[in-house]
């Protein structure tokens, strides 16, 4: 029994009863312990992972109804919210803080028999590529530990392509679910705005971000999909996707699809020269499947680093303003304090990058500078959401690389922000307009891994999924070396 | 010139703006009616109340205001313990009209106020201060109001004086009342504060004012210190000032400049409302028929005196009532009935809450009246009765025998006593017999108003022979 | 231009205790500096992007207790409150 199976293949292991839950989760819990200290992907584990995963297989052997995950361990990114337990956000701030409610995924999981086996390590509050902004130290690119494993949603990466659990839900925000798939060769979606249920996601910019799942193989991601997605009362900007089945004709192929190459995000000084080769491999591969390629512009990409920056640091500022350490929060006594330098005080437990993009977002709003940064970048948002519409029209997907470069070395990058939000180029595109993306591991070279991103247009989760599909069949990924 | 931003709870509502918490707060122990939700718990996200925009929307409409294409809502961030987000969900008109009305009027006394804005928001938390000294002060937060819907009214600076301001929200307070969407006499329900301001001076925000009576003191207040300010040559900073309820004064608050950047963005969690024509012009249909119309209706289709029907129409209370108990034949006893004789009884929030009083008791009491079964002054003594038991009128009759005294050899009896009693008035009324009347109203006294008085009063005169 | 004093304005509006050091606010410079490529875009005619739902899909007035216990993990002051800092 590897660890190493696809999520289909844990499935039929269950059903045919060559695998139960109970071992195959003892098993990933050793494994987890073996490689914790090296990769430190999670923040808390579940202490009743084993008792859950027994009470499941008792299930099958009963011939009861069982939920659609057998009892499959996936992990959790830890800005999602589990009743009782812990939710830190990688913050000191939220150290300490115990969720009163499931967030609606984690319903949906439990609901389907999944065990969910820890929740994982990110950039606090989700801000960052590369997790080296845990409050709780990095996580480490099982790859090549001296590297990054992207983030923000670095833990969850790192889990699944360390084979500590087979699927993981991240949160991606401006490509924090796609950045660590293409770093740790993991496949990554990024769903349509409104598609996933972000009660219990703690907000970094709300009107953007979306719970993604992650998984190592592209059926494995359609899977935990099919059981998150959907309308939530909770949630008012959710929409009925009509319970669509994303896994069913996963293999459709895409022979005589139009395929645009998003000349922006595939050219230029920015882009490294490995990354632009492994995308050049792509495309014609794509080719090979049928496909027809074409190039296709959307200039207002040139403005979307500053606009994503300018509407997530406004949103993150009013987001933030909650943790005041009054109602939860960590021991702080406010005897002695008057209101404001009390609140201050206690906001110092928020590390450089997170103080940063709050001041950054107490900036773009503020009566002096609303106009200047704020209305500008949402007029921005609309001008490109009509450019990639446009896009649409002529083609069924827009491709690139999803990460200019290169997987980094811890410390490259945390000295130079700009730098940092930068690399955020290709992805923050498919937050801005609302589409779905999806990172598809392609070559792993010199030992650092490079992702494909596909976009479709609004809502078309299904062909997507096929594209990647389609791709991820086209090439052969080296063992990651555990 | 003043102008006034009113805060109006939405009391008749179940639940709260954003989650399924209690509206109406009141009652509960401190932090019991609160969930993640209205907490603003990490993770929790808003759900519109669809109610209270329907509400708000009718505040709107009955204020003559233009509604929205789209509602749309705002975050208002500024940091304060009784905001659980430290942001509080507003609107403003920042990119387009989307607040749920604009630009509205009313008329009081003939003179016009100009409604500027209607927003729905969200009510924060309440604070209570603890601790004599500024060294013990200690600051106890009750987050059970957190989240209770909200409609703030601003007008335009259109009063002249303290006396209009009282009559806009007497006018105000019986229109909410009249929808059926709040309830002002709680406490708390409707808070106002004003800006102020004199010709050639800047303009002043009073806030914090306890009572529609105090807020008459502020502006008072306020228009004299300005102006005394104004005669010593002395400019008036534009600012916003406290009214201190103790010593009744205004004073200039300790808030700088830097917190009133109120970095307003979207509500990304709550898409904007499309207020489709259908949905409209059903909440217009089902609006409840306003004061005026009421009180026209009163006056020409029955005939009551115009003053009776201003009273009856005003108060919510009292219409309810005379909908329901009157028909062609007995509109105008009836009204008669609540304004004058019940008045008293269920004048005030609580005397209503505990009152028995169903519409069928009035409309049996006219009956009784009318057929000559009771008297005008026993009717009165039966209200008290049915207000406290909510006993029917038949048994009320007979159990404490209210019905009508007319026979002749009974009241004979008492008027014999009366005559024998009172030798002096009896003689008065011999040498002016308009005097007569203190000898019946001596018989009313004595049978607890039951004698019949055109049979009393005739009895009388032929027994003394005037 | 962004001036030192802007930036710490606008931190005690964030109630943000920042670090008193050039370098820090070199970099928050810099940063509002590259926002400045806004001001190229041509964006002449767009309207601000948001979502829209039906007044059908709002929530219903509907009043549901919150009964779970664990919203009672408040820090709690004297049984029931939250205690705030004084005023002033």
């Amino acid at each position: 029994m590897s660890l190493g199976i696809s999520a289909i293949e844990y499935i039929n292991g269950i059903k045919n009863g060559t695998i139960t839950a109970e071992e195959f989760v003892a098993k990933t819990i050793e494994h987890i312990k073996k490689v914790e200290p090296k990769l430190h992907a999670f923040i808390s584990l579940n202490d009743n992972a084993l008792e859950q995963a027994r009470a499941i297989d008792k299930k099958v052997k009963a011939g009861q109804n069982v939920g659609a995950f057998y009892g499959m361990p996936i992990s959790i990114k830890d800005n999602i919210c589990i009743k009782g337990g812990k939710t830190t956000c990688a913050s000191r701030m939220l150290e300490n803080y115990t969720a009163p409610y499931d967030a609606t995924v984690v319903s949906k999981l439990n609901a389907q028999d999944a065990v969910i086996i820890g929740k994982t390590n990110l950039d606090e509050f989700a801000m960052g590529v590369a997790t080296e902004f845990s409050a709780f130290g990095p996580s480490k690119n099982p790859w090549d530990t001296e590297y990054v494993p992207g983030g923000s949603s670095g833990g969850s990466a790192v889990s699944v392509a360390g084979l500590e659990s087979i699927l993981s839900l991240g949160s991606d925000t401006g490509g924090s679910v796609r950045n660590p798939a293409s770093f740790c060769s993991i496949v990554g979606l990024k769903p349509t705005y409104g598609l996933v249920s972000r009660y219990g996601l703690v907000s970094y910019a709300n009107s953007i971000e979306q719970i993604g799942p992650m998984g190592r193989r592209v059926e494995d991601v359609a899977l935990l999909l099919n059981h998150i997605a959907g309308k939530d009362p909770h949630d008012p900007t959710t929409i009925d996707n009509k319970n669509q089945d994303y896994l069913s004709g996963i293999d459709s192929g895409i022979s005589g699809k139009k395929i645009g190459i998003i000349k922006e995000m595939s050219s230029g000084s920015g882009l490294d020269s490995t990354v632009a080769s492994v995308f050049k491999n792509s495309i014609s591969a794509f080719e090979k499947l049928g496909a027809k390629i074409e190039e296709v512009s959307l200039d207002m990409v040139e403005y979307t680093v500053a606009t994503y920056y300018v509407l997530t640091t406004a949103e993150a500022g009013s987001n933030l303003s909650r943790y005041d350490n009054l109602r939860y929060g960590y021991d702080l006594d406010s005897e002695g304090y008057e209101f404001k330098s009390y609140i201050s005080k206690a906001r110092r437990n928020f590390g450089p990058e997170v103080t940063r993009r709050m001041i950054l977002g107490g900036f773009v709003p503020s009566a002096g500078f609303a106009g200047k940064y704020l209305l500008k970048a949402l007029k921005v948002k609309s001008k490109l959401k009509k450019q990639i519409e446009a896009a649409f029209s002529k083609c069924d997907f827009l491709i690139s690389p999803t990460v200019p470069v290169l997987p980094f070395k811890f410390g490259e990058k945390i000295d130079d922000p700009l730098a940092m939000y930068l690399a955020d180029i290709n992805t923050v595109t498919a937050n801005l307009t609302g589409v779905p993306a999806i990172s598809v591991p392609y070559e792993v070279k010199n030992g650092l891994p490079v992702g494909i991103q596909i976009h479709a247009n609004l809502l078309q989760e299904k062909q997507l999924l096929q594209a990647a599909y389609a791709l991820q069949n086209t090439t052969k990924l080296p063992e990651v070396p555990l | 010139m003043i102008g006034l931003e009113i805060h109006c709870q939405l009391t008749k509502l179940e639940s709260k703006l954003f989650c399924t918490c209690k509206a109406n707060y009141r009652g509960f122990e401190p932090n019991t009616n609160i969930c993640p939700v209205c907490m603003g718990m990490p993770g929790t996200l808003p759900r519109l109340n669809k109610k209270a925009v329907e509400k708000a929307t009718m505040i709107a409409m009955a204020l003559n205001c233009k509604t929205p294409q789209r509602l749309g809502f705002f975050r208002k961030n500024y940091f304060y313990p009784d905001l659980p987000k430290n942001f509080q969900i507003t609107q403003l008109n920042l990119y387009g009209p989307t607040s749920i009305g604009e630009q509205g009027k009313v008329s009081i006394e003939g003179k016009e106020i100009r409604i500027r804005r209607i927003q729905i928001e969200e009510d924060p938390g309440r604070l209570i201060y603890e601790g004599v000294s500024e060294r013990t002060a200690i600051t106890l937060v009750d987050y059970n109001r957190a989240g209770t819907p909200l409609v703030e009214i601003v007008t335009e600076p259109d009063f002249d004086n303290p006396r209009q301001v009282r009559i806009f929200l007497n006018v105000l307070s019986d229109l909410l009342e009249n929808l059926g969407v709040s309830d002002p006499t709680l406490e708390g329900a409707m808070r106002a504060d004003a800006n102020v301001s004199i010709e050639g001076g800047n303009r002043v925000e009073v806030k914090n004012i306890g009572s529609f009576h105090d807020l008459e003191k502020a502006i008072h207040f306020e228009l004299t210190r300005q102006t005394s300010l104004k005669e010593r040559g002395i400019e008036i900073a534009q600012e916003t000032r406290h009214w201190d309820d103790k010593r009744k004064i205004t004073i200039s608050s300790r808030s700088k400049e830097e917190d009133e950047d109120y970095r307003y963005i979207l509500e990304g969690d709550i898409p904007w409302v499309i207020m489709d024509e259908t949905s409209l012009q059903g909440w217009k249909k089902n609006m409840p028929e306003s004061i005026s119309s009421k009180k026209e209706r009163y006056v020409s289709k029955y005939r009551i005196p115009a003053q009776v029907a201003d009273v009856l129409s005003s108060d919510k209370y009292y219409s309810d009532l005379f909908e329901q108990a009157h028909d062609e034949s007995n509109a105008k006893e009836i009204a008669n009935m609540i304004t004058t004789d019940l008045m008293g009884l269920v004048d005030t929030r609580e005397k209503r809450e505990q009152s028995k009083l169903a519409p069928k008791h009035l409309s049996d009491l006219v009956l009784m009246m009318n057929s000559g079964k009771v008297t005008r002054s026993s009717a009165k003594n039966a209200l008290q009765e049915i207000v406290k038991t909510g006993k029917s009128v038949s048994d009320i009759m007979s159990s404490i025998g209210l019905a009508k005294i007319s026979d002749e050899s009974e009241l004979g009896k008492i008027i014999d006593d009366i005559i024998s009693q009172e030798s002096t008035a009896v003689q008065q009324a011999k040498e002016n017999p308009q005097t007569i009347n203190y000898l019946v109203g001596k018989v009313m006294q004595k049978t607890k108003g039951k004698a019949d008085p055109t049979i009393t009063l005739n009895l009388f005169k032929k027994k003394i022979g005037i | 231009m962004v001036t030192k004093e802007d930036i710490e304005h606008i931190a005690k509006l964030m109630r943000i205790d920042i670090e008193n050091s050039d370098e820090y606010f070199e970099r928050v410079k810099k940063i509002l500096g590259y926002f400045d490529i806004l001001d190229k875009a041509n964006i002449e005619g767009e309207e601000v992007p948001v979502q829209q739902v039906a007044i059908d899909e709002l929530r219903d007035d509907k009043y549901v207790a919150f009964e779970d216990p664990l919203i009672q993990q408040l820090k709690n002051y004297r049984d029931s409150y939250v205690r705030a800092p004084k005023m002033n």
